[in-house]
């Protein structure tokens, strides 16, 4: 497994976009919580957003962040490790020297796991830093949120990337590639699942991919949702953390199980 | 899952895998054939690649030489029939142990020779080695450090051939090798092709250049429209029949006398002179009496072997 790894990482460190994208993660990540902290006040009913920084909430700000930056930087990253070996025929010319399809496929699904794993690790290395500045004392009851945040942070970069794998894989161009992936994610599900509410009028448009995927690492206002409640517009409708987990490892495993039965018998 | 993963990097690592490979059947097709939609692009092609032999694969563009090669490797999948490499001795893992370009050299093109031939060398599951052996005899030890998109279309190829030997394979495969290449480029790699078969590898090489085919191959097989026309020796598939080129100031009576001449089996006219196809046994000298006799002025008669290019054609289009 090490050296299918040690094979990605010498196909694709010299890459300079792989390069960029890397470096933008790791910067904006927690730049953009940085930033954050410029921002004007907030409505009064929302806590001081100083508290955003402490623990035990530093985790789901930084979450919230993290599935941006995650479905991002990272996503788009995945993409451009398909779809330049196929641009370059690389992946064909890996396989003529002697990988099986399932080496292969194999080695892309561990680099998905490695950035999940990576991501996840950086998201606490941050949480951590912002967390032990801001939080005058910290102790093992507020150190840790109790919902599981780090383990759904780590299902969230699976899905997003696993995702990005399968459009890569299905389309094989770069520009198509991430120009779908992005507006999937952005805007088309919404768009179907708000035509389907309105045609079907059913609650399980909620179980939608990308929004159960989004729900691990909800926009963290969530919690407030009481004083919501009286505020004229749209309901919003975020799954119970239970049901997008268990919803989103489901797709993981859909995906990443359909696209490795089509990888294995298609010409390439 | 770990097994399988290892197995490749125990089994390249032992030059001796292969028992009694100097009388093997390296590579045997059943019945292969490919469909796309309503095109037959193989249709149940069958043959045999013994080890040792340096075997061309001739026909026409479109003839599904590239497919053949496609399935062979493992990157296209057949819709009917079967191959089987090295009579099933290394299973999945083939592949190891051949070295092949097929249709373009295929690299990174940000890293340089050492970094592209180093991601073969990791496929292969072989030790870190130094590749300057190898981009010497392909003449690219003073480019080693460029990145491959800096590359003209000869050094591009000649990395290529450099991959295909990485791990001393058992069979090397190319793929129209001298496609596109300069004449200085066409001889340099068909130079690396002839050492390559010296060094009494068996090789696969797809190619419509029948001239050199010809001067390398020890056998050939011809494919045209997907279907097999011919397989053998070069020698086999050659006939012993001469060609004679003759021409006169006037080529109306020399047809004349030779439409009637016994042991020609044909003629074509070719430019200003006649090209005709005549029993091994033809004499010239008694032709050029005999026209000389009925007042034709010669003043070209050439005997040669017939040329693979000509049987070629007379195969391909059904003669």
């Amino acid at each position: 497994m090490l050296k299918l790894l040690k094979l990605e990482w010498s196909k694709f460190s010299g890459s300079s976009i792989i390069r960029l994208l890397g470096v933008f993660f790791l910067l904006f990540f927690p730049l953009v919580m940085y930033i954050g902290m410029e921002l004007p006040k907030l409505p009064s009913f929302l806590p001081d957003k100083l508290s955003f920084y402490q623990f035990p909430a530093i985790w789901d700000y930084l979450g919230y962040a993290g599935n941006w930056m995650v479905f991002f930087f990272l996503g788009v990253m995945v993409i451009y490790t398909i779809t330049t070996e196929v641009e370059y025929k690389t992946m064909r010319q890996s396989i003529i020297n002697g990988m099986t399809r399932k080496s292969y496929f194999t080695s892309k699904l561990l680099t998905v796991t490695t950035l999940s794993l990576f991501a996840t690790f950086y998201y606490i290395l941050v949480a951590f830093i912002f967390g032990f500045i801001n939080t005058e004392s910290v102790d093992m009851s507020n150190l840790f949120d109790s919902s599981l945040m780090i383990p759904r942070f780590f299902l969230m970069s699976l899905s997003y990337l696993s995702f990005a794998m399968m459009i890569g894989l299905l389309l094989k161009k770069s520009g198509v590639a991430v120009f779908v992936y992005l507006t999937y994610v952005l805007f088309i599900e919404s768009a179907i699942r708000r035509i389907l509410k309105w045609i079907l009028n059913t609650e399980l448009v909620q179980y939608f991919p990308m929004n159960v995927t989004d729900d691990l690492m909800p926009l963290p206002f969530y919690k407030y949702a009481q004083f919501l409640e009286n505020m004229d517009g749209p309901k919003i409708v975020i799954n119970a953390p239970t049901e997008a987990i268990i919803a989103t490892a489901v797709y993981v495993v859909l995906w990443v199980g359909g696209i490795y039965y089509l990888f294995t018998r298609r010409d390439l | 899952m770990s097994v399988n993963l290892l197995l490749p990097y125990l089994t390249a690592r032992n030059p001796k895998f292969i028992e009694n490979s100097e009388h093997m059947t390296v590579l045997e097709t059943q019945n292969l054939t490919k469909r796309y939609g309503s095109l037959t692009a193989l249709n149940s092609l069958d043959f045999k690649v013994e080890a040792g032999q340096i075997m061309g694969l001739l026909g026409p563009n479109g003839s599904g030489k590239t497919t053949t090669l496609g399935i062979i490797l493992g990157v296209l999948k057949q819709t009917s029939g079967d191959f089987e490499w090295f009579e099933g001795q290394y299973g999945e893992h083939e592949r190891l142990r051949i070295g092949s370009i097929l249709e373009t050299p295929n690299f990174f093109p940000y890293l340089d020779a050492d970094k592209n031939l180093d991601i073969v060398r990791q496929i292969k599951g072989l030790p870190k080695q130094d590749f300057s052996d190898i981009l010497d005899f392909v003449a690219l030890k003073d480019r080693r450090k460029s990145t491959f998109k800096t590359y003209s279309l000869g050094m591009k190829q000649r990395l290529a051939i450099a991959a295909t030997l990485i791990g001393d394979p058992d069979v090397v495969i190319f793929d129209e090798p001298t496609n596109g290449l300069d004449p200085e480029g066409i001889a340099e790699v068909r130079n690396t092709l002839k050492s390559i078969a010296d060094r009494g590898k068996t090789v696969i090489m797809a190619s419509h250049i029948l001239d050199e085919v010809e001067k390398i191959c020890s056998h050939v097989t011809i494919i045209k429209k997907g279907k097999l026309m011919a397989t053998g020796s070069v020698g086999s598939i050659l006939s012993d029949d001469m060609t004679i080129e003759v021409g006169a100031m006037d080529n109306t009576q020399l047809l004349d006398l030779l439409r009637a001449y016994p042991g020609v089996n044909g003629i074509t006219q070719v430019n200003k002179y006649l090209e005709c196809s005549v029993d091994p046994s033809f004499d010239i000298s008694q032709l050029n009496r005999a026209a000389i006799n009925q007042g034709i002025d010669i003043n070209r008669l050439i005997a040669r072997k017939k040329r693979l290019e000509e049987e070629f054609l007379q195969i391909t289009q059904g003669k």
